[in-house]
């Protein structure tokens, strides 16, 4: 009995990934270790009302989260983003710049929706935290 | 960060209120300013979405009936007071009911038009927003929601890093 249910309650984790983006009008990143984002991720961007015109991936990052659970991921060393599974494809997101909290929302989440963050950045550029759900 | 009346001007842009030539000068801002473009297409989205839900309110009585019944309130509100009078309490109690059952026959069917129940199956988003000036574009055929802060990045990378780098 405490098997089944340990199983139906591990069914119900929600698998997110989390993207941090820069987007930028140059075509390459100054920095190596950035990566152009996914197409699925690029085009998904050009249907958005956003100027830029390359995208590079900053870092990635894959995590499960039980229902009624709350998961933190960092970003980077002052981004990081906090994910409450509310059940029913829906999530609390809250996003920290520099340990405080920037926004803080409830989505909807169901698998092949995406949660876009972002702000600008320096020099014309900007930052993007994308949400999305794999499982 | 744009002030009142720059989003006032893309509202009036947004429903043909402008001179050709402010229009036009409009159109070269929002192709210019990321944070004009995002907002116009928030108008315009919620535009669209409050188009598609909105409902004919049909009135129980006339339309002079139903002014005439303002007009009765206002002058009685008006009216010299008169000494309290000691009603039966099922009056008292059906006095405060009614205006209680309106308003929430009012909100239920505020809550009915706008999809929150009924499951409309459109995706919600409440924002909380410590950022006050955050705005979201949603796009439920695509499947993405934006939401655009006003938080720069400038102050969290520009201190260490590079200033053409997030990391």
């Amino acid at each position: 009995m405490f098997g089944s249910s340990g199983l139906r309650a591990h069914a119900e984790d929600m698998k997110l990934e989390v993207q941090l983006i820069w987007g930028t009008n140059d075509d390459q990143s100054p920095d190596k270790n950035h990566q152009p984002v996914d197409p699925d991720i690029k085009k998904r961007l050009k249907e958005l009302p956003l100027k830029w015109s390359n995208y590079f991936l900053v870092n990635r990052k894959r995590f499960d989260v039980p229902p009624s659970a709350t998961k933190r991921e960092p970003l980077s060393e002052k981004c990081s983003i906090e994910v409450k599974n509310l059940g029913n494809d829906s999530i609390e997101v809250t996003q920290f710049g520099k340990g405080q909290q920037v926004w803080k929302g409830t989505q909807s989440l169901p698998k092949g929706k995406i949660l876009f963050l972002g702000g600008k950045a320096p020099n014309e550029t900007s930052w993007l935290v994308i949400l999305k759900r794999i499982e | 960060m744009m002030d009142h009346d720059e989003q006032l001007k893309i509202q009036a842009y947004l429903d043909g209120e402008l001179s050709e030539t402010e229009a036009r000068e409009v159109a070269i801002w929002l192709a210019q300013d990321q944070d004009a473009g995002v907002l116009l297409a928030e108008l315009r989205n919620t535009r669209q979405g409050l188009a598609g839900y909105e409902q004919p309110v049909q009135l129980p009585e006339s339309r002079e009936f139903f002014w005439s019944k303002i007009e009765r309130e206002i002058l009685r509100q008006e009216s010299p007071q008169t000494a309290p009078q000691i009603v039966p309490w099922w009056i008292a109690w059906r006095r405060l009911l009614m205006p209680v059952g309106g308003t929430a026959a009012l909100v239920l069917a505020a809550l009915i038009a706008g999809g929150l129940l009924g499951g409309s199956g459109r995706p919600a988003m409440e924002t909380a927003a410590a950022d006050t000036g955050a705005l979201t574009y949603r796009d439920d055929d695509g499947g993405n929601t934006l939401v655009w802060l006003s938080y720069p990045a400038e102050n969290e990378f520009a201190e260490s890093q590079p200033a053409s780098t997030l990391q």
